[in-house]
């Protein structure tokens, strides 16, 4: 057993003019330790691909989350596949990342990309032994995993990237591993680096891709619990029982709310010091509580977080945002997002009368719903989320 | 003199900002930046006749339209 943790994010671009994508990533859990990522790439595009690479990953992650063998796996796929008409085969390529007990990988790959792992920071090259399963030769590798690895599984239409309009022959793999390295950053999420990645991609495309285009990152990192606490107790003789359990857990500590940190500032003794500098016109400025590592405004910030979580679900257009401003929404951000792996929120359930004035557009119901938007948000980005309420 | 300006949820969106912005304008183009202090504040509990603007703890109640008012008659007249 280790403190280690997977952070896993992907995305992918459709062929142009397509509303569905060919490629499939699925990713199932087997164990609390274990994780089957697989992303398959489907003959095609559109309608047929996408039934083609939905059937492959469901398949393969299903069987090997359950200890199936890879030779099973193929044979089930080959005998399961509808044969494509027009092609006379039926396949779907695909990459296997089969992370065991956070300690070992298994990479598995079928005529995708080969599966590039930056280590450090730097290029570190897998060693492939060839098996042939029915026909098929398959690539497979066994890695240590160390903390800060960061594998990168594609789909062919990332070295295809810009054929015949920016570049002669695509984007080559050597070439694509030269820009991650470059691009690089220990502080980035999973999310962020198979964005990064698409971006660049969809650029060298000219914004029309040629063909379904996905990247799906796994980075290795330590566990990194972080608190946040949000509202007085709905019975202000908690106050005192909800701070000393807050202030107790292990890892960071984030305070949300005016009347909130009034309290916390309060409990710890500590003056509470408001700053009157506006990073971002529409967030109320950060206070500071020696003990604390965060002290924001409640609502209007936290709708603000709750809009990033979500974009980073979708196509993570955001983290150019929040990735380096100062505003108290993308501090919470890069706390939750980036730093915290299992995230404990604190949630009092007071109202506040000044806040049940019909002109102003806060309500206790909003309140609720931003907590529970944003652990559904958080949850989605693979984090482990408990709601203690009070 | 030490100005505190709330900057709460109910506060912010009734206009602290622009207050804010306001005052340092003033305070700055009258030169009484090592005379007046400036300071921001969690809410104070009187949202409701907010936007809440303290002076040396004596409570007034601003809003971004009588903040230029507000600085002629209890900041520039009383410092």
């Amino acid at each position: 057993m280790n403190n280690l943790c997977c952070d896993i994010g992907w995305h992918s671009l459709c062929h142009w003019g397509e509303e569905l994508c060919g490629d499939r990533v699925q990713i199932v859990g087997a164990g609390e330790n274990s994780q089957v990522v697989v992303l398959a790439d489907g003959l095609g595009s559109g309608v047929k691909a996408n039934i083609l690479s939905t059937l492959t990953s469901t398949i393969i992650s299903t069987m090997m989350a359950q200890g199936m063998s890879i030779e099973d796996c193929v044979a089930t796929i080959a005998s399961t596949l509808p044969v494509c008409k027009v092609r006379g085969v039926a396949y779907s390529t695909f990459t296997i990342l089969h992370i065991i007990d956070n300690e070992e990988a298994e990479v598995i790959d079928y005529d995708n990309p080969n599966v590039i792992l930056l280590r450090d920071g730097k290029n570190f090259e897998l060693t492939r032994t060839a098996m042939s399963i029915g026909g098929k030769t398959i690539y497979r590798s066994r890695i240590q995993l160390q903390e800060g690895d960061v594998f990168i599984a594609m789909s062919d239409g990332c070295i295809h990237a810009g054929v015949e309009i920016s570049l002669n022959y695509g984007w080559e793999r050597n070439a694509i591993i030269e820009f991650m390295e470059m691009m690089y950053d220990p502080g980035f999420t999973a999310k962020t680096f198979a964005t990064i990645l698409l971006d660049e991609c969809n650029r060298l495309y000219e914004n029309r891709p040629g063909d379904d285009t996905t990247v799906c990152c796994v980075k290795i990192r330590r566990r990194q619990p972080m608190n946040l606490l949000i509202g007085p107790p709905s019975d202000p003789k908690d106050v005192n029982k909800m701070m000393a359990l807050f202030f107790a857990k292990e890892g960071g500590h984030i305070v949300c709310g005016g009347t909130t940190s009034n309290l916390a500032a309060q409990y710890l003794g500590k003056p509470i010091t408001t700053s009157l500098d506006y990073y971002d016109p529409e967030i109320p400025p950060i206070a500071k509580i020696e003990g604390v590592e965060l002290v924001t405004e409640g609502v209007i910030t936290m709708s603000r977080v709750v809009q990033y979580a979500q974009n980073y679900l979708e196509d993570n257009k955001k983290y150019t945002e929040w990735s380096y401003k100062k505003d108290g929404a993308s501090l919470i951000c890069r706390l939750l997002f980036e730093a915290a792996t299992d995230i404990n929120f604190f949630v009092g359930r007071a109202i506040n009368p000044a806040h049940q004035n019909p002109n102003l557009p806060i309500t206790f119901n909003i309140k609720m719903s931003l907590v529970e938007e944003l652990s559904k948000a958080l949850e989605g980005m693979g984090k482990f989320v408990k709601v203690s309420y009070f | 003199m030490k100005v505190t300006v709330c900057i709460g949820s109910s506060c912010h969106l009734k206009g602290s900002r622009t207050i804010i912005e306001t005052l340092q304008r003033l305070v700055s183009e009258h030169n009484l930046g090592d005379k007046v202090e400036m300071a921001g504040t969690f809410c104070i509990g009187r949202c409701t006749e907010g936007v809440c603007v303290t002076r040396d703890g004596e409570f007034f109640s601003v809003s971004p339209e009588t903040a230029e008012d507000f600085f002629k008659d209890e900041i520039l007249a009383k410092v």
